[in-house]
């Protein structure tokens, strides 16, 4: 008996020996299985002794044996268990620098006229507009006519104008086609479309002959047009402080002042007291305090002939000014041109 | 236009605070866009000269001895024109300060002390003749002793006021004081203008187009002497940048400075038949004007010719070479008409002529007050340069023109402008401006508007006259009603333009907006039909005379300025409107929402270096924006000549082409000198079809299992083609198929690439079992191999 003993308690040395040498789980297991699997050198070794063994003493061999099996199957796990244990205190161990920059799951940027179109859009949505769009190549009639200023008008030297062939058949053929110098002719489109109520806001780009730091010979205006029994001049200023102060800031305020347009009547230009200097007056505002956003005024009845509306019944108000120059001042922009360069380091500025 | 502030304060009878007449009439609608000191000066005096002798030590200088009243003083003056004795001079003394911010001291100039020293027009701010010291005149009515600035009112102050088209009532003084007048509620003091009565016959005047000249009215002055203005006439011509000639011209133009009505005065002498005919020119007529341009002419413009029918002048936009005072002229035919503003118009717009007089008279010019200016004219020239005059009044006005009348409703008044002015307040603001204004009872007012005023005609042009003068500052502000209901914010294609860009944006693409117009040179590049092209005929430079067709011109140059700038990674878009020419199309253009974009350079990385961007990059940015506008492409290789031949692709949808994706052929990339090619895409939004309705589908409830297939195929063989066999080989209950990889690297057989598939099986009552699964994979991979020819990996 001494030497079965002794044999089982060789192959249990053995194992516990190779159990402690095993570094990972899956050497455990080999470990496990060349001992203490089906096949493994303990098992067979009692299979062994049992079939050898006398049949009175089949039982005991069996129990004996067992008990060895029971301690092999609990060093197993109790391996297993410090194999988990050391990986989760490695894992623990770990730590990142969070001080490096992020990998890049990297987001683009609006362009800043696009970030200030759709806050523009936006603010007058809550008002009830709705936004209009019209084609940028523009029929004489769209561009001037319909808007009360003919051939010879002097106003039409207030914007210098690109021309452009226009194809056969299309409209405006035979007479001058403009790339449009406002968006205006956007409400000549809207009025012939519909009857009032009218409640539009009319982004687009545009077109002047001119070129410098605060000129660009394309660039973006909106424009709102609001047309029903009732409109004042009073809803103008009402409707221009809510935007005013929407878009800059509770403390600005707004200032209109006589001016002239062929297509509204009274006419006014827009100064917003200037944000930066909260009205005290610098070099960007001229000292005045003031800065000149753009022209508004009462529609026309000239316009209102154009289109078909009843000038008795329906009034209304436009409005326009530079969605770039909006966007210039809300982001401090000194040159216009840098809106159409595509500098990626310009672009990934806005948010 | 500009202003003098001490001319104002001679026409109003009020005294003037600079700061608040500028923003009154700023808040009135005459903007006064700047204002500057016109010879700030100060310690000037007028000095005799007593003697002058050389500089002993320097030939160009001179000693003059002046006398200033108080005593005589030795003065070194470097000028050639210092008069004899009894000259009269204008000293700066010692303490004396200058435009420029100058003060005089004393300091030897060539070894002798010069106390201050004698000045020229441009020292003191007066002009910029340099060409020796002003010297006075004794018209001028300065002793020595007599403070300069003090004298002529100096500094003055001039104003640039941005005078509206609407306004040519402004483009003169009197104009501007009457605004200034009507703010302050004070009285305009005019300049009284004698009687002027003559027994000699009327001046000679034919007046053949009545159309384009309304009204023409003449003055012969006869005995006059040529010769330069006094000093102040001088020094206001200056103030306003008008240059002084002579006296007979200057107060051509001092009077149009006054009335906004421009004059003109002929040489009688040099006018055939001694008088003028006003007619329409003839076809292809010249005509030498003042500038020594010979000028062809057309029926539609107004010709002064003299008696025997020769042009001597352009009606209301410039006088002829042959018939313009000279200092030997004795004997003026002055001129004060009304020409018509569309045909004066026309005019100095076809010539290119856009002088003082055609800027007044396109605006429309007071037909009411030709004669009075005429005669103001006649007796001013008669006080500066003597005369009589030679003719009585000739006053050719066929057809009067007549004050307006209109009727005004000031309820209506009240409910344009969303306030109330009570009937009094509006008949005394037009009052002020000199419009009369007769309360008729039953609510309207009966409103004569002087002709002055040409753009007042209608009832709300009143109207905004009274919120003018009544100050837009005092309208309260309020909020239209919102009585029915809006429609939707934005109609489809603004909606789907605006989901492109947040969906580029969302995949790392910074947005850009470039010109509508490029060059030819940039667009031929990219092919397309030149006889489509939208032109620009009178563009500022050829890079901008083409309306684009395609957006990525304007991404490739700015690529380029990006690569000028050191700046190569570049992943930008534009969501922006293309333009041909589409006969018979409902506007002049054909304009097309269009979406492009363009990488370049390395993704962004810090930890290894960023890989490259390469086609598959691009491909996933369209195949994420198609997702996001609810689409999917399918993509073909294509053969665009702008694109690398071998990466590129057209992306079909519905069975159209709605864009090319690419990388840029290196021909073109050399071409636009982009350094490496980038890659391109550009989608024609409109091409899209309509996006279907989200409908969510119920999410399945049994798992699946993945079965991958790794095999060697011909190069050749795309992907597509390998997914439609698989797609015609598939039971349905394999739901998903997808490429996990392409390798082409060495360890492959020649003319092979390798391929990774990897296939889902799921069924939508039960969970498969792993034997099901093995037995549908197996099956599929040997109905693969039946089709194409494979080798497993």
């Amino acid at each position: 008996m001494a030497s079965l003993a002794d044999e089982l308690q060789q192959l249990f040395q053995q194992f516990s020996g190779q159990l402690e040498a095993a570094a990972n789980e899956q050497a455990v297991r080999k470990v496990y299985a060349d001992f203490g699997g089906a096949n493994g050198a303990i098992r067979l070794k009692q299979k062994e002794l049992i079939k050898s063994a006398p049949n009175d003493q089949k039982r005991v061999i069996g129990q004996a044996t067992n008990e060895i099996l029971q301690n092999v199957e609990a060093a197993f796990n109790a391996a297993l268990g410090r194999l988990a244990s050391q990986a989760e205190a490695r894992e623990l161990a770990r730590s990142v620098d969070v001080t490096l920059p992020g990998r890049a799951h990297r987001l683009g940027h609006l362009h800043p006229i696009t970030l200030a179109r759709r806050e523009i859009e936006a603010i007058f949505a809550q008002l009830g507009f709705t936004v209009a769009v019209g084609p940028q190549v523009e029929t004489d009639f769209h561009n001037f006519e319909a808007l009360a200023m003919p051939k010879d008008h002097p106003a039409r030297d207030m914007q210098d104008t690109f021309y452009v062939a226009g194809a056969e058949g299309a409209a405006g053929e035979g007479a001058d086609v403009v790339l449009r110098t406002h968006t205006s002719p956007v409400q000549i489109r809207t009025m012939l479309a519909r009857k009032p109520p009218v409640r539009v806001i009319m982004p687009g780009t545009v077109y002047r002959r001119d070129d410098d730091a605060t000129h660009s010979p394309m660039f973006n205006q909106v424009e709102g047009l609001c047309v029903d029994e009732g409109i004042t001049f009073a809803d103008l200023k009402g409707v221009l402080l809510h935007f005013a102060r929407r878009f800059f800031g509770e403390e600005i305020g707004v200032r209109l002042r006589p001016s002239f347009f062929p297509f509204t009547e009274p006419s006014a230009e827009i100064d917003f007291s200037h944000g930066t200097c909260k009205g005290r007056g610098c070099r960007t505002c001229k000292n005045s305090g003031w800065i000149e956003i753009g022209g508004a005024g009462m529609v026309d009845p000239e316009v209102f002939r154009h289109v078909g509306y009843d000038s008795e019944k329906y009034t209304g108000f436009a409005f326009g000014w530079g969605i770039d120059r909006m966007a210039m001042l809300k982001y401090g922009v000194d040159n216009i041109n840098a809106f159409f360069e595509g500098d990626v380091r310009f672009a990934r500025q806005f948010r | 236009m500009k202003v003098s502030l001490n001319w104002l304060r001679e026409l109003v009878d009020a005294p003037l605070d600079a700061d608040e007449v500028a923003n009154r009439l700023t808040l009135a609608g005459l903007e006064v866009e700047a204002r500057e000191k016109f010879a700030p000066l100060s310690g000037v005096v007028v000095a005799r000269v007593l003697a002058k002798r050389p500089h002993p030590d320097a030939a160009k200088l001179s000693l003059v001895d002046v006398d200033d009243g108080r005593g005589k003083t030795q003065v070194v003056c470097g000028a050639q024109n210092v008069p004899a004795a009894g000259g009269l001079v204008l000293w700066a003394r010692p303490g004396a300060t200058l435009p420029g911010g100058i003060t005089l001291g004393e300091k030897p100039v060539r070894g002798i002390v010069s106390p201050g020293m004698l000045c020229a027009e441009d020292e003191l701010g007066l002009g910029t003749s340099h060409e020796g010291i002003l010297i006075l005149s004794p018209a001028d009515g300065l002793e020595p002793g007599d403070d300069f600035a003090k004298k002529l009112g100096l500094p003055d102050e001039v104003w640039e006021i941005n005078v509206t088209p609407n306004r040519p009532d402004c483009l003169g003084h009197v104009g501007v004081a009457r605004e200034v007048a009507a703010l302050l509620g004070a009285r305009l003091r005019l300049p009284s203008v004698p009687a002027l009565t003559s027994s000699a016959p009327p001046a000679k005047v034919e007046l053949a187009d009545a159309e384009g000249c309304p009204r023409y009215t003449a003055l012969v002055v006869e005995g006059v002497t040529v010769k330069p203005s006094p000093l102040a006439v001088r020094l206001r011509l200056g103030a306003l940048g008008v240059r002084a000639i002579s006296n007979v011209v200057d107060a051509t133009n001092i009077m149009m400075l006054l009335w906004s009505q421009p004059l003109h005065a002929f040489d009688l002498d040099k006018l055939g038949g001694g008088g003028v005919l006003v007619r329409r020119a003839r076809a292809g007529e010249k005509l030498m004007t003042l500038d020594d341009q010979e000028r062809t002419l057309g029926p539609d413009d107004v010709v002064i010719a003299d008696a025997d029918g020769t042009g001597v002048a352009i009606g209301g936009v410039m006088g002829g070479g042959g018939s313009e005072v000279s200092s030997a002229t004795t004997r003026l035919f002055l001129e004060s008409a009304h020409f018509l503003p569309s045909r004066v118009r026309r005019t100095a717009k076809r010539l290119g002529l856009h002088t003082e007089a055609a800027h007044r008279f396109e605006r429309g010019t007071d037909p009411s007050n030709c004669a009075h200016v005429a005669r103001h004219l006649a007796a001013t020239i008669m006080g500066v340069a003597g005369g009589k005059l030679g003719s009585s009044l000739t006053d050719a006005y066929p057809r009067p023109i007549a004050p307006v009348l209109v009727t005004l409703r000031p309820a209506r008044t009240d409910a344009l402008l969303g306030f109330t002015t009570k009937i009094d307040r509006q008949v005394s603001l037009l009052k002020a401006i000199g419009i009369d204004a007769i309360d008729e009872g039953a609510g309207t007012l009966r409103a004569l508007v002087p002709t002055s005023r040409p753009d007042l005609t209608r009832e709300v042009d009143l109207i905004e006259e009274i919120a003018r003068l009544h100050g837009y500052d005092h309208v309260p502000a309020t909020l239209p009603p919102l009585d029915s209901p809006p429609g939707p914010m934005r109609d489809a294609d603004d909606v789907r333009n605006d989901a492109a860009r947040d969906a580029l944006r969302g995949l790392g693409l910074d947005e850009v907006v470039t010109y509508g117009f490029v060059g030819p040179e940039a667009l031929r590049v990219f092919g397309g039909d030149e006889k489509r092209w939208v032109r620009v005929t009178n563009p500022l430079r050829e890079e901008q005379s083409i309306m684009r067709t395609t957006l990525v011109p304007g991404l490739c140059a700015a690529l380029a300025r990006n690569l000028a700038r050191d700046q190569p990674d570049v992943r930008i878009f534009e969501v922006g409107g293309i333009f041909r020419m589409t006969p018979g199309h409902p506007n002049p253009a054909e304009e097309r929402w269009h979406a492009a974009a363009l990488l370049h350079g390395r993704a962004d990385g810090w930890l290894k270096p960023g890989t490259a961007v390469d086609f598959y990059d691009l491909k996933g940015a369209v195949e994420q924006l198609l997702e996001a506008l609810g689409h999917a492409g399918e993509w073909q290789a294509s053969k665009q000549p702008w694109l690398h031949p071998g990466i590129q692709a057209e992306i079909h949808i519905g069975g159209v082409v709605v864009g090319y994706a690419g990388q840029l052929h290196p021909a073109v990339t050399r071409a636009l000198s982009l350094g490496a090619a980038p890659l391109v895409f550009e989608l024609d939004l409109q091409a899209l079809p309509a996006a279907s309705a989200v409908v969510a589908m119920e999410l399945p409830r049994f798992p699946a299992v993945a079965r991958d297939l790794s095999f060697y195929i011909d190069e050749s063989v795309t992907a597509r083609a390998i997914r439609e066999v698989i797609d015609g080989a598939r039971d349905p209950l394999c739901v998903g198929v997808r490429v996990l990889e392409e390798y082409r690297g060495d360890k492959r057989p020649a003319g092979k690439k390798g391929m990774l598939w990897s296939f889902t099986y799921r069924a939508p009552d039960r969970t498969l079992t792993d034997a099901e699964v093995q037995k549908l994979h197996d099956e599929l991979v040997a109905r693969l191999a039946a089709k194409m020819t494979i080798e497993r990996r």
